[in-house]
């Protein structure tokens, strides 16, 4: 059981005049992400293709000065909804991977690898596909919702199955987990591929750039539709911390110390299927957010949920503007998807994760 | 009191433990003994409230079913046998996963030094920076019994006793340490609290124990004093092993060596 590497040993020695107390440094870390946040999200306001300018920018807005109508148009029209965007689906990410994580006992569990996503993207395709025939009932009563709430259905269909299949009489079994999820990913697959095969053309291009996962196409309509959801999934996470603790120790421990466990449960499932539904009907599929973010704080400020949740948000915001500036510089004045700029670094990274668990820690 | 009649529980359509008849007073240490399979921990799970069951149990003469999660976590704590974590957790952590509940029963003034006082009862002080996955098991034993003293610290609250529930709390134990335990258990029986412990070991438990419940294939065989409880015919008849049970000389408390199987 001997994972710990020296590096997090002296944090946790270090951290304050209690030992073993961090949350005086999880506090800390905290206010510190929620600076460079503000300090991401204005370095992403001025970084682009166009040379429109921070400076020219803050004397708008404090001295009313002139802004030309272009730098209005790209700040406020192109590149304001886009910070929104990445916050949003940022935080709706690593909130996600980071309550899955603790519902499910596993810093290997991801709404992108076991299914969640995937389950997301076919109700999302599904609506753009079929929105104008079979589902335009609901398209009229929904209006702009209807993507993201579609999104949401189907994920949290999969996220139910899969932990129906993956938790018997409160034991939730890892292997079957991923197996599970494997399988519910695999479906999802093969039905979005079905989806896109009856697609017309006009279709198939969008399609295409919202499975690779983009902000490009951010517009402020966009995220009125999906941003309600996922804000309410990130007002509810504070709700679970206290409760993802208690189930670190398992079920019956949980149920013993007083949580309503099953409460906590349909809570969380929910929780994790509005925000993976939401943030894909938004952009498609961002990988490995969810679950290098959570697992780089827990290196830090350890896995206390209280404070690990709302973390989570700051630095997923952060990773995800950062991910979209390269994005969108790397091949200027082209822009890269942003999924594939994630799964570039998050691949690797996970496979480190595995690699450091690897013969310690029973998968 | 903890009080259950008619207990039964069916996993499936295979009834693990039939007809129970069980009682716990406060101000003792009930130990439920038994060989491997005879029900003992479906039965201490089916008193914590995570198993459904049927006929009746009751808690300090309330209902099982009028009360809430954490109505029950401010009158019991339980021990689970092991607990092994994914994420890393310091002792301290654990330790006050205890106070969850709120209703540990110490002062405002007290409750941020009840760790440190539980992890030194269980002889683990200078522990609460150490990450929890690097412990032995034994010592992760100790742990969860911190955590689970500090949820009810104080054995008799608001004059209503309060009761620990401990599936093997030794059994993973150096025999200092079992020591330790069982006189921590004792006197939080001493102190007003009950106690329910599952136990292998007859001589801890003739040591121990108020009362013995002896579980036999999914029933109670018997229940009473240990002086009355450990005798050669029980013991061959529920273990299905001839043990010559001696008396200390002094004491007359019995024992059980296992060098004396025919």
């Amino acid at each position: 059981m001997l994972m710990r590497t020296e590096f997090v040993r002296t944090i946790a020695d270090g951290a304050g005049p209690q030992h073993g107390d961090r949350s005086g440094m999880a506090r800390g870390v905290i206010a510190l992400l929620a600076v460079l946040l503000i300090a991401t999200a204005l370095f992403s306001l001025t970084a682009g293709a166009s040379d429109a300018s921070a400076w020219g920018l803050v004397k708008y807005w404090l001295f009313s000065t002139e802004l030309s109508q272009r730098d209005r148009l790209i700040v406020m029209d192109i590149r304001l909804p886009r910070i929104f965007m990445g916050v949003l689906i940022g935080s709706a990410l690593a909130v996600s991977g980071a309550v899955m994580q603790g519902l499910f006992r596993n810093p290997l569990a991801d709404p992108g690898l076991v299914g969640v996503s995937s389950g997301a993207s076919v109700g999302a395709l599904a609506t753009i596909i079929f929105g104008g025939t079979v589902l335009a009932p609901a398209a009229a009563v929904l209006g702009i919702y209807t993507l993201p709430v579609m999104a949401f259905l189907t994920s949290l269909v999969t996220t139910f199955l899969l932990y129906g299949i993956a938790t018997r009489r409160g034991q939730t079994s890892v292997a079957t987990m991923l197996l599970a999820g494997i399988a519910l990913a695999a479906l999802g697959v093969a039905l979005t591929g079905a989806l896109i095969y009856i697609a017309d053309d006009r279709q198939l291009r969008d399609l295409m750039f919202w499975q690779m996962g983009s902000l490009a196409g951010a517009t402020w309509t966009k995220i009125a539709a999906s941003g309600p959801i996922i804000l309410l999934s990130l007002i509810a996470a504070p709700f679970l911390g206290r409760g993802l603790n208690g189930l670190a120790l398992g079920e019956a421990s949980a149920h013993h110390l007083g949580i309503p466990v099953q409460r906590l449960k349909n809570v969380a499932i929910v929780t994790v299927a509005a925000a993976v539904g939401a943030s894909v009907a938004m952009s498609g599929g961002i990988g490995f957010v969810g679950i290098i973010v959570p697992h780089l704080l827990r290196l830090v400020i350890g896995p206390d949920h209280r404070y690990l949740l709302p973390a989570s948000a700051l630095l997923g915001s952060i990773l995800l503007l950062l991910a979209d500036a390269v994005s969108r510089t790397i091949v200027a004045p082209a822009e890269l998807p942003i999924g594939i700029v994630t799964a570039l670094a998050g691949a690797p990274f996970f496979l480190w994760i595995l690699l450091r668990r690897r013969g310690i820690v029973d998968l | 009191m903890i009080e259950a009649r008619n207990l039964s529980v069916a996993i499936g359509r295979k009834r693990i433990i039939e007809n129970i008849d069980f009682q716990a007073r406060p101000g003792e240490l009930t130990a439920i003994v038994g060989p491997n399979g005879s029900g003992k921990t479906t039965l201490l799970r089916a008193l914590s409230g995570d198993l459904p069951f049927t006929g009746q149990a009751s808690i300090n003469s309330r209902p099982f079913e009028t009360l809430k999660p954490w109505q029950m976590a401010n009158i019991r704590a339980v021990l689970p046998q092991a607990t092994s974590l994914a994420f890393p957790y310091t002792v301290r952590e654990i330790v006050r996963l205890g106070l969850t509940s709120g209703y540990s029963g110490a002062g405002s003034h007290d409750i941020e030094t009840l760790p440190d006082r539980a992890l030194a009862m269980v002889d683990l002080e200078g522990f609460s920076g150490r990450f929890y996955q690097e412990l032995s098991g034994g010592e992760q034993q100790r742990v969860q019994l911190a955590r689970v003293l500090c949820q009810v610290w104080q054995p008799v609250l608001d004059g209503e006793p309060r009761y620990l529930f401990l599936d093997e709390p030794v059994s993973s134990l150096d025999i200092k340490h079992q020591l330790i335990i069982m006189r921590i258990a004792k006197s939080f029986a001493e102190e007003g609290g009950g106690v329910i412990a599952i136990l292998h070991d007859l001589n801890l438990t003739a040591m121990f124990a108020d009362r013995i419940v002896m579980m036999h294939r999914g029933r109670v065989d018997a229940a009473g004093e240990p002086r009355d409880m450990l005798s050669d015919d029980r013991i061959l008849r529920v273990y299905e092993c001839a043990l010559k049970v001696g008396v200390l000389p002094g004491s007359g408390a019995p024992f059980v060596l296992p060098q004396s199987a025919v």
